[in-house]
């Protein structure tokens, strides 16, 4: 900036410098070809009054190294001049003064010299006895001048310049520096000249137009991050070099990683195989879309291409947390799969039993034995078909009558159902506590106390004991069914609860029941609004707590 | 001069991580074949290995273009020879999960199951790799310093698998090809275990510039 200024400052003087000094030097030549014409003029008079008296001898003594005097015959003939010999000399009837001197009686005329580098002027008048005596001096052109003044005109030049460079820059840092010291965020306050002041008002404008966009994307952007913020789905945008421009809460517990990761590279909060290669394909092809297990969770991820005017400009991941919709899938296959197994085993001893005996191939005496397994396996088929239509009436959540009733007394009458068979095994089967009143389905209740004891008693050995204890709170009721029998190994107390899982996966016919037992346990207690709790290890027994809230 | 210098440098960072994480995949991918016995499996182990050996010639000539070309010092020099040195560890890592995978063709379809040691064994490094690529990608020195505390675990279970091995051919002597193969694997993780330990150090060196071994 400076220097633009300075180097006009500077220019312009220069220009106005030269100007002037052309203009001036061509004023003074003019100013002193006019005085030299007039004093030759003056010569010319003096000289011919003196050539009309006396002649060429006056002419002769007047010769001077200043001036040349030529005198021409009226025929145009030399008769003298004061430089040549006047016979060499041509007839000088067709020069321009002469020519005009015998017409006027006076005539004036210049000439440059072959070189350009003299001038010569000339002036004639005409005599009284009809010659002309022409009068010329020789002088310098005004280029041969100029040549001869060079060294005062540099010099003067040179002055000048360094001058007019010095007035210059302390010129345009005067006129810099208020501009360098305004105070931009508060234009108008300024103190400078007037000349800026425009300018300064359009900072102003500009200073608040700015501060508004400023504003307005502030607003949208937080808008924007509450949006991102609260979204329960995981949320990355990328750039088309992959870079992450935004990533969310939700995407960041997702991936594991902070805020700091925002402006790296994808591959540096995660990179696996497959996201990164959906990532490639949803910019290649616009969109991309797989299922994956991060850590213990399953995502789904939708990849979506961002696209302006036709070009790519990156990309936004939408992640989803399908854990539990994977986990209900899952359960439903694998409920679909146990079902048509339970149905179909009975099924399959019933039809081979029934052909044995069409086929005539069963001895008579052997006959109430087969007929015996069809009927026992018929049960099993309608027990588990009982079970399935349970559960499912527990699924679709039927409003059930509700009446108070004491969790002590059904224990107790669940007891006295499966004393049989816990005497069968010579286990010791004891009820304890308080009466344990809630509001709830008795057919409900009974089932979740009878399907724990008949469990504890089927999984402990000979000898064993299973104990029932009811115990009251203000709020809620706790049932806890112990045994000391084999116990669960942990890694199972997570699914024991699902449809027809099982502990032991040969489906053992030994322990009989059809693996819907805890299931309906399950659903039961959460029907009541209760929870259940399962503390067991391998060979220490098991303990489960039920706590169902009182209203 | 200096933002095309960085940005090559993010490229050489980004090609890395791939570079690891595509021995994360050999690994797993090893690992998965060695539970399942799914031959297919340990053939993918084989491309990826290849491909690992392509990114390695890549990322080498990519780093001796940057020492010509820029001649970096202090910390960008130390990624760099950080970066060359991993590569080498990380082309071992690839080239003996291909190993496993072809002791697995071996195997006539018998899976590691009965030898449950050897699949926790995979499983401590594949974290140990997964680790020191994670320490790398984080300039995570504490990290870096977990993945070299793990390689006892590591060889712990190698001295483990190797006298149940023992016992074994003792009870078993025509169960010996099988469980020299199942040894061989076992080394073969051992081995991946000092890898990653290597990645792990280079990783120190190239933020702290100490290597334990200098």
């Amino acid at each position: 900036m400076t220097s633009k200024i300075f180097r006009s400052i500077f220019a312009t003087s220069i220009v106005v410098l030269m100007a002037t000094l052309v203009i001036i030097t061509s004023f003074l030549y003019d100013y002193f070809t006019d005085i030299q014409i007039n004093q030759i003029k003056d010569e010319l008079s003096i000289a011919s009054v003196g050539t009309e008296q006396s002649g060429e001898e006056y002419l002769e003594n007047l010769k001077s190294d200043n001036f040349r005097l030529t005198w021409v015959a009226s025929d145009g003939t030399v008769l003298f001049d004061s430089q040549a010999d006047k016979t060499a000399m041509d007839n000088h009837l067709d020069r321009e003064e002469i020519t005009e001197a015998f017409e006027t009686g006076k005539g004036s005329s210049s000439r440059h010299s072959a070189t350009l580098t003299e001038k010569t002027l000339y002036e004639a008048v005409l005599l009284s006895d009809g010659t002309v005596l022409r009068i010329s001096v020789n002088r310098a052109s005004g280029f041969v001048l100029l040549l001869g003044m060079m060294t005062p005109v540099i010099i003067v030049v040179i002055i000048a310049v360094i001058i007019s460079a010095v007035l210059a820059h302390k010129m345009s840092k005067r006129i810099i520096e208020p501009l360098n010291k305004l105070d931009l965020d508060d234009p108008i306050e300024n103190d400078a000249y007037e000349e800026i002041a425009p300018l300064l008002s359009r900072i102003h404008r500009q200073n608040m137009k700015i501060e508004r966009k400023a504003a307005e994307l502030n607003r949208r952007k937080d808008e924007f991050d509450l949006i991102t913020k609260n979204m329960r789905e995981g949320l990355v945008l990328l750039d088309k070099n992959r870079n992450i421009l935004t990533i969310n809460s939700a995407a960041m517990t997702i991936f594991g990683t902070d805020e700091k990761c925002t402006g790296n590279e994808f591959l540096t909060i995660n990179r696996r195989h497959d996201i990164t290669s959906a990532i490639e394909k949803a910019l290649t092809s616009g969109h991309a879309e797989i299922r994956t297990k991060l850590g213990i969770r399953e995502y789904q991820f939708d990849i979506s291409r961002i696209e302006t005017d036709g070009e790519t400009v990156g990309a936004v991941v939408l992640a989803f947390d399908i854990t539990e919709q994977a986990d209900a899938e899952r359960l439903r296959r694998e409920f679909t799969a146990n079902v048509s197994h339970e149905l179909k085993t009975p099924l399959q001893t019933i039809t081979g039993s029934a052909e044995l005996i069409e086929n005539g191939l069963v001895k008579q005496e052997d006959m109430s034995r087969f007929v015996g397994h069809i009927r026992e396996e018929a049960t099993r088929l309608v027990t588990l078909v009982d079970d399935i239509i349970r559960l499912s009436q527990l699924d679709e959540q039927n409003e059930l009558q509700k009446e108070n009733i004491s969790l002590y007394d059904i224990a107790n009458e669940a007891c006295g159902v499966l004393r049989d068979s816990a005497d069968k095994k010579d286990i010791t089967l004891s009820v304890s506590g308080d009466s344990g009143n809630v509001c709830g389905v008795k057919q409900l209740l009974f089932e979740v106390i009878y399907n724990l004891c008949d469990n504890s008693i089927k999984y402990t050995p000979d000898g064993g004991k299973v104990e029932i204890n009811v115990s009251e709170t203000e709020k809620e009721v706790t049932l806890t069914v112990s045994d000391n029998g084999i116990g669960i190994a942990t890694e199972h107390h997570a699914r024991i609860f699902e449809r027809f899982y099982r502990v032991d996966k040969s489906h053992s016919k030994k322990s009989g029941g059809t693996g819907l037992g805890l299931s309906i346990v399950k659903h039961a207690v959460q029907y009541h609004g209760g929870k259940i709790a399962l503390q067991s290890e391998i060979g220490n027994g098991t303990i489960v707590t039920v706590v169902i809230p009182k209203i | 001069m200096r933002s095309r210098f960085d940005e090559q440098l993010n490229i050489l960072n980004t090609e890395m991580i791939q570079m690891g994480a595509m021995c994360e995949e050999a690994i797993a991918l090893a690992t998965k074949a060695l539970t399942t016995g799914d031959l297919s499996l340990a053939e993918k182990v084989e491309t990826i290995s290849e491909d690992i050996d392509q990114m390695e010639r890549d990322i080498e000539s990519h780093c001796m273009k940057l020492l010509l070309q820029q001649q970096p010092v202090a910390r960008d020099l130390r990624q760099i020879s950080a970066a060359l040195k991993m590569i080498t560890d990380m082309e071992r890592i690839g080239d003996q999960s291909e190993d496993i995978a072809e002791i697995i063709t071996y195997l006539e379809g018998k899976t590691a199951e009965e030898t449950v040691s050897i699949r926790d064994m995979a499983a401590e490094t594949i974290s140990m790799v997964t680790d020191s690529v994670d320490a790398y990608v984080k300039k995570d020195i504490e990290l870096a310093k977990t993945v070299i505390t793990h390689d006892d675990k590591v060889d712990e279970y190698f001295d483990r698998i190797k006298s149940s091995l023992i016992k074994m051919i003792a009870e078993n002597p025509e169960n010996g090809e099988y469980a020299l193969d199942l040894l061989m694997i076992a080394k073969y993780f051992e081995r991946i275990g000092d890898h990653a330990t290597n990645i792990a150090e280079w990783v120190i060196f190239s933020v702290t510039g100490e290597h334990k071994n200098s």
